[in-house]
């Protein structure tokens, strides 16, 4: 059974009693972590290198602003981080990481990983109706008892990737009742356990899969088949799609808000996807009217076709739209369908090539056969 | 310099009034179908009802069965005008004659951005319209139908009502500025005649208890629409003018106390910030601008990245280092680019996922500083951008500080 | 990418040796930056030190350079150039200035050596972000246009033409020689008579280095410092096109008399025998100076400063060829009376003085009072002034009027060809009145004479030498131009053609390519000033020596 570290702190406190402990001993440089930014409920990431300041962050507050797989690729860009640093995140955000670093968009060197079992996160709108502070006991409630809370991103509800395999160190949280006086943090690897040599708390050993995690995937499941039923009825062909993304504004919110969407310039932002004027003349000479900006379905398809291998369902995509488009129902169905295919999941495996950049003699034969 | 200008007198301008018995959506397109059947126009640029939806996009509309679908004003704002007409010709014109209908924040981008190189305005005929406001977006793609009918009863009573976007609340600036009597700051350009106005044709809606609309030529392209319409300008605008100027002053009062309420609210770098805490960087504000015309803004680029170790470094100065790095520059950046063009369309507070009320910042930081260089943005097509502009007296409020604290409005439009 | 960075820290005899701990630099910096290495030595910039430096590059075989020494004003190039020669590109190199900038101005040694320290260690930070630029060389053109064949046309022409070197002279109207040949006679101490004037022109049209064209007109002008390509139409611009090419461009347009016309109280064009001074230097050339009546004056009043007050400026010269005037009247008829009313008199040359003391020896009445009005009364014309407060007259039989020197018609018009600026006056703007006065920003356009502002022959005649001398110094026949090479440039696919960075660029450098729709440098004329670069909000120009990265990284380090 794998070793673990058991807190008596509430869940909470627990973490970051830990995070306290590798910063004063100098196990770590920093941490990034959600941080609290107002009263309000508005929260951050934060690179956090001082004891009093960590005393405002909030590690497992149900909100993600920005995936952090982002955020790390942009720490570790120009080069690894010669500092070990540590990092709180959700298991979708630990597996976008990977992805990019997969495409030298940053490297795990020194890098202490830390999730949890994760029930999941609240939407950004929630945070601007005031109810988020409200809400939390209904969240912890439903973690508790491994069951789904119905306000979560749809992504979050239809997740069953909720174990961060990856992760140095995870935080016990599905399933375990007493998250109010007791803090499990789970030591997956080597390097986990070498941090959490001396820590405060008893060590002790649990296992990270258990009856309620099953449980919870169970319930998680029923709910993706769910959506995607729903999604094949009234959401697949041309004129579903375009129905779709009718109400679309061009405005790319939701490439830029994508972690595994890295380009500097996206092409769908550069001049050779706008359109040049003979375009609107042969276009207009065929149709009754056009739509302008031109060019929404070739954007959301294109960048389909460049990313949808690597969806991790994080749901921040639909939760920047502006005219609410549920864009990530629609890019998990596709790269669910498309993973399957070609038998890859994102964030498995640092090791394991992205489909688009390997070739396999024998391969998509499904395609090629008739 | 020239002093600041008191009331100017009203041309005696004539228009065209034309009745509106089925409405005055109805009357508009009837003229917009004549337009083209008239072959005046070989395409036509206007909201219309994305099919099965209930949102609205911009058609470049040939076939004049669309206008059914058709509509001048729409509940809410979804595209900026500025941008929908950019994307057109951007690459160079394509020789279609373009009859584009916009609310009046749109057409003054668009003619911002024509003096950007972004817009080409040979071949395009920019009509504006009296607007009452748009509804908040977001509310809207919730509950589009509630919100619908509350934005009908405001469009026909022309109420400033409370459930209007904040910045269209108090827009004085929704009708067609370059005839009336105004407190417009002068041009610090030489700019005496209203040469090259925004738009080549008003319609004129306020004033008309629905049962009119009102037609006014601003450019001799305006007068020729009319005219090879049938339409000769001949009536006299006096119901639309006064109703118009009411509502103006109705406006300003309101601006007046917003502009004092926000300085309140914002001014002094603790304010400032704290207005952006729940800011996630997203930049979908800086997207949806009409005036944020950069292929790559500079916000977005590899510029501001560093190495771990300076990001380390950087965080140990003050404990903790917020990510996505540099949110207050990204605003303050942002604005010092391009606030001085701001039309206070309200589009980047429709985008924003967070709420955070930037139009209403951005809209108040544009009004002081557009003040202190004597500039509307999109008044004229004629008036050089300032930051491209040379004026060898100007700003002399900052070099002097002693004269330029405390300076009320009109005192700094008196002393320009 | 691998490469190795070498540090060499000049002791510069006494001065920084004396001031900065230059073992402490030594150490700090070893431990603190990933160097090749760092070395001292008493004087780089001797032969001695050049050589330890270029043999030291080659033995540790270094890819960049970094020497902390004196101010880059004095040995950049020296230490670029043994850079060159040691194998590593001049660019990958930085000079920090710990002498100017550190030792001479800190007193305390602790400060000023922890302050050369961190200015070292931006200087390492920033070289390595260094691009390896290339020296561009191109060819030009030696050969000269100048536009107006005046007295200063005339002068540049005769001094810059050579064998190695021709030059077009090209003329509006169908003679040479300008408003000086107008002119009846110059001032005594300038040469009385005008043969200096039909000296220059035969000497001119004799030349056979020097192409004239009369009655031509330039229509168009393209390129840049050495490579013009100027358009040229005879027959008053409507003949046919001919080309020309060029490397350097002299604008000697002149200037036009204000139209007294324009101000009726001096009745100019209606009352009879009030005339203009060139209408006078007429008569003066006929040998007869009469009235219309066919009778010689009895009285004559000289009105200076004609037009000054609206123009804002004083023309310099009316005073002194009024004073001329005044000579010739009295000794040519003998019982005149001759009265010269001025606003202020401008005597600024050597025998100015002299001159105008012998006008009053003559008999010559000087007035000075405000502005004059001319009236007719009774077949004579009234001269009404104002002295100490008091409303007078007196009561001529011819008036002369100096009017104000305003710019040639085509000023503007040239100005926009030549995108060189004109300032309010309307005249053509210099650089700097001291330290620039006859260049403009577009490199290889100058100006002489009175395109400029009003000025005497002798000035034209100074300015045309001084331009003269700058072209010949730097448009060297056969020699090719080194253009700058830390010049901006522009991403095409970042750009937008919004054209603010045209709108800024000083020297023309920046022209829109409407195909593309977007904004190119060219790199021959650019000067690498930046503003371009700040102009533009997206960052799409880059200057090549001054890029974010590098900037960035010079203030991140010298602020750790």
């Amino acid at each position: 059974m794998p070793k673990a570290l058991k807190i008596n702190k509430s869940v909470d406190e627990g973490i970051k009693e830990l995070l306290e402990f590798l910063i004063q001993n100098e196990k770590i440089k920093g941490v990034f972590t959600l941080k609290k930014m107002n009263d309000e409920g508005a929260v951050s990431y934060s690179l956090i290198t001082d004891l009093d300041e960590l005393k405002e962050a909030v590690p497992l507050y149900p909100f993600m602003p920005v995936n952090a797989g982002k955020v790390l690729s942009a720490f570790s860009l120009q080069a690894a981080t010669k500092e070990r640093v540590a990092a709180v995140l959700r298991p979708c955000e630990l597996r976008a990481f990977v992805e990019l670093v997969k495409r030298v968009q940053g490297s795990l060197e020194n890098i202490l990983l830390i999730s949890l079992t994760c029930g999941g996160v609240y939407t950004l709108k929630s945070l601007n109706n005031g109810n988020l502070a409200k809400q939390l006991p209904q969240y912890w409630e439903a973690v508790k008892k491994a069951e789904i809370d119905p306000d979560i991103r749809v992504t979050c509800r239809s997740c069953e990737n909720f174990i961060p395999h990856l992760a140095d160190m995870t935080v016990a949280a599905v399933g375990k009742k007493d998250i109010d006086n007791e803090c499990v943090i789970l030591l997956n690897s080597q390097k986990g356990e070498d941090f959490a040599l001396n820590a405060p708390g008893s060590a002790i050993t649990e296992e990270m899969e258990t009856a309620d995690t099953e449980k919870l995937k169970k319930l998680r499941v029923e709910q993706k088949e769910k959506l995607f039923d729903d999604f094949d009825k009234n959401g697949v062909g041309t004129k579903a799609f375009i129905k779709t993304f009718a109400a679309c504004l061009g405005c790319h919110a939701c490439s830029h808000a994508c972690p595994i969407c890295f380009c500097t310039l996206c092409d769908f932002d550069s001049k050779s996807c706008e359109y040049q004027p003979l375009s609107f003349v042969s276009e207009l000479s065929q149709k009754g009217g056009l739509k302008v900006p031109p060019g929404n379905i070739f954007f959301h398809l294109g960048r389909m076709t460049h990313m949808a291998v690597s969806c991790i369902s994080c749901g921040m995509c639909s939760d920047v739209c502006p005219v609410n488009i549920p864009v990530a129902t629609v890019f998990t169905r596709v790269g669910d369908s498309l993973q399957k295919v070609l038998d890859y999941i994102p964030g498995r495996d640092v090791e394991e090539a992205v489909p688009s950049g390997t070739y396999k003699e024998e391969e998509f034969a499904e395609v090629g056969e008739q | 310099m020239k002093s600041a200008q008191k009331e100017k007198k009203s041309n005696p301008q004539k228009g065209k009034i034309l009745p509106a018995d089925e409405g005055t959506r109805k009357a508009v397109l009837d003229f917009l179908k004549k337009s083209l059947e008239k072959s005046y126009f070989d395409v036509l640029l206007i909201p219309a009802k994305t099919p099965e939806t209930k949102s609205y996009s911009w058609i470049l509309l040939k076939d004049e069965s669309l206008l059914e679908q058709a509509d001048p004003l729409p509940p809410v704002m979804t595209v900026q005008g500025g941008n929908a007409l950019s994307s057109i010709t951007k690459h160079g014109d394509p020789n279609l004659r373009i009859g584009a209908l916009m609310r009046p924040c749109e057409i003054r981008a668009a003619v911002e951005l024509f003096k950007l190189n972004q817009i080409d305005l040979d071949n395009i005929s920019l009509i504006s319209i009296d607007c009452p406001g748009a509804m908040p977006l977001q509310e809207y793609m919730v509950e589009p139908d509630k919100i619908a009918d509350s934005f009908k009863t405001i469009s026909e009573k022309w109420e400033i009502s409370d459930t209007l976007r904040p910045v269209c609340q108090i827009c004085h600036r929704f009708s067609l500025a370059s005839l009336l009597p105004s407190s417009e700051p002068e041009s610090s350009s030489d700019q005496s005649e209203r040469v090259l106005p925004a738009s080549d044709l008003h319609i004129g809606l306020i004033g008309t208890e629905n049962k009119n609309i009102f037609f006014i030529p601003v450019t001799d392209k305006g007068k020729d629409i009319l005219e090879k319409l049938g339409l000769s300008p001949e009536d006299s605008l006096q119901d639309w003018e006064s109703k118009v100027e009411e509502m103006r002053k109705s406006k300003l009062e309101k601006k007046e106390k917003f502009n004092q309420e926000w300085q309140n609210k914002i001014e002094g770098t603790d304010k400032f910030v704290a207005a952006f805490d729940a800011c996630i960087n997203c930049h979908n504000c800086m997207r949806v601008c009409p005036i944020c015309y950069c292929q790559q803004c500079y916000f977005d680029s590899q510029f501001l990245n560093l190495s771990p170790g300076d990001y380390l470094e950087r965080a140990e100065k003050r404990g903790a280092l917020r990510f996505p790095l540099d949110t207050i520059l990204f605003h303050l950046g942002r604005m010092s680019h391009m606030v001085l063009s701001c039309v206070a369309c309200g589009a980047c507070e429709d985008a924003c996922p967070m709420s955070i009320p930037v139009a209403q910042i951005f809209t108040l930081v544009g009004d002081q500083t557009q003040k202190d260089f004597h500039y509307v943005p999109g008044r004229n097509r004629g008036e050089p951008l300032p930051l491209q502009d040379f004026v060898e007296d100007e700003f002399g409020e900052v070099e002097t500080p002693s004269e330029g604290a405390e300076v009320s409005t009109e005192e700094a439009e008196k002393n320009a | 990418m691998n490469g190795s960075i070498g540090v060499y820290v000049c002791e510069c005899g006494p001065n920084i040796k004396d001031r900065i701990d230059i073992d402490k630099v030594i150490e700090e910096i070893s431990s603190k930056e990933d160097i090749k290495t760092i070395k001292r030595f008493s004087l780089l910039c001797s032969n001695d030190g050049k050589k330890f430096l270029e043999d030291d590059i080659k033995k540790e075989e270094l890819t960049h350079v970094v020497v902390a020494a004196c101010s880059p004003k004095d040995h950049e190039k020296t230490f670029m150039n043994v850079c060159g020669k040691a194998g590593v590109n001049p660019y990958l190199f930085q000079l920090i200035n710990i002498r100017e900038q550190c030792a001479w101005m800190i007193p305390d040694k602790e400060e000023a050596t922890s302050k050369a320290i961190k200015y070292i260690r931006a200087g390492i930070h920033r070289v390595v972000l260094h691009n390896p630029l290339e020296k561009i060389e191109i060819e030009s053109n030696p050969d000269v246009l100048v536009i107006g064949g005046g007295i200063s046309g005339l002068e540049a022409s005769l001094s810059l033409a050579g064998k190695e070197r021709k030059v077009f002279l090209v003329e509006k109207t169908e003679s040479l020689g300008g408003m000086a040949k107008k002119l009846s006679q110059l001032l005594p101490h300038q040469g009385a008579n005008l043969s200096t004037i039909e000296e220059k022109i035969k000497q001119t049209e004799k030349d056979e280095n020097i192409e004239v064209f009369t009655s031509t007109e330039v229509t168009d002008v393209k390129g840049f410092l050495g490579n013009f390509e100027v358009s040229l139409k005879a027959d008053g611009g409507n003949g046919e096109e001919q080309k020309i090419k060029v490397g350097a461009i002299v604008v000697a347009t002149g200037f036009r008399l204000f139209d007294p016309k324009e101000k009726p109280q001096y009745g100019y064009g209606k009352i009879e025998n009030v005339i203009t001074a060139l209408e006078f230097e007429d008569m003066i050339e006929s040998g007869k100076i009469l009235l219309k009546n066919e009778k010689p004056p009895k009285s004559v009043a000289l009105i200076n400063c004609v037009g000054r007050d609206d123009k804002g400026y004083c023309s310099k010269v009316c005073c002194l060829y009024s004073i001329k005037f005044a000579h010739h009247l009295k000794d040519k008829l003998s019982d005149v009376e001759v009265t010269d009313f001025y606003i202020d008199l401008c005597l600024p040359h050597k025998d100015d003085q002299n001159y105008y003391e012998e006008a009053k020896k003559k008999g010559i009445h000087f007035l000075r009072t405000g502005e004059v009005k001319i009236e007719e009364k009774g077949g004579k014309i009234e001269v009404r002034y104002k002295k100490d407060g008091k409303s007078e007259s007196i009561s001529v039989d011819m008036a002369v009027l100096a009017p104000a020197m305003v710019p040639g018609e085509d000023t503007s018009k040239l100005a926009e060809m030549l995108n060189i600026p004109v300032d309010k006056t309307g005249f053509f703007k210099e650089v700097h009145e001291i330290l620039d006065p006859i260049s403009t920003p577009i490199e290889g356009v100058y100006i002489a004479g009175c395109a400029l502002g009003p000025k005497n022959i002798p000035e034209s005649i100074v300015q045309s030498q001084a331009i003269s001398g700058k072209i010949l110094s730097s448009l060297i026949p056969g020699k090719k131009i080194e253009p700058e090479v830390k010049v901006s440039v522009i991403r095409e696919e970042f750009c937008t053609g919004c054209q603010t960075c045209l709108s800024v660029c000083f020297y023309g450098a920046i022209s829109f390519d409407s195909f593309k729709g977007v904004s190119v440098v060219n790199e021959a004329i650019c000067r690498g000033c930046g503003s371009c670069v700040g102009s533009c909000p997206s960052g799409a120009i880059w200057s090549k020596h001054f890029t974010y990265p590098q900037l960035y990284q010079e203030v991140l380090a010298a602020l750790k």
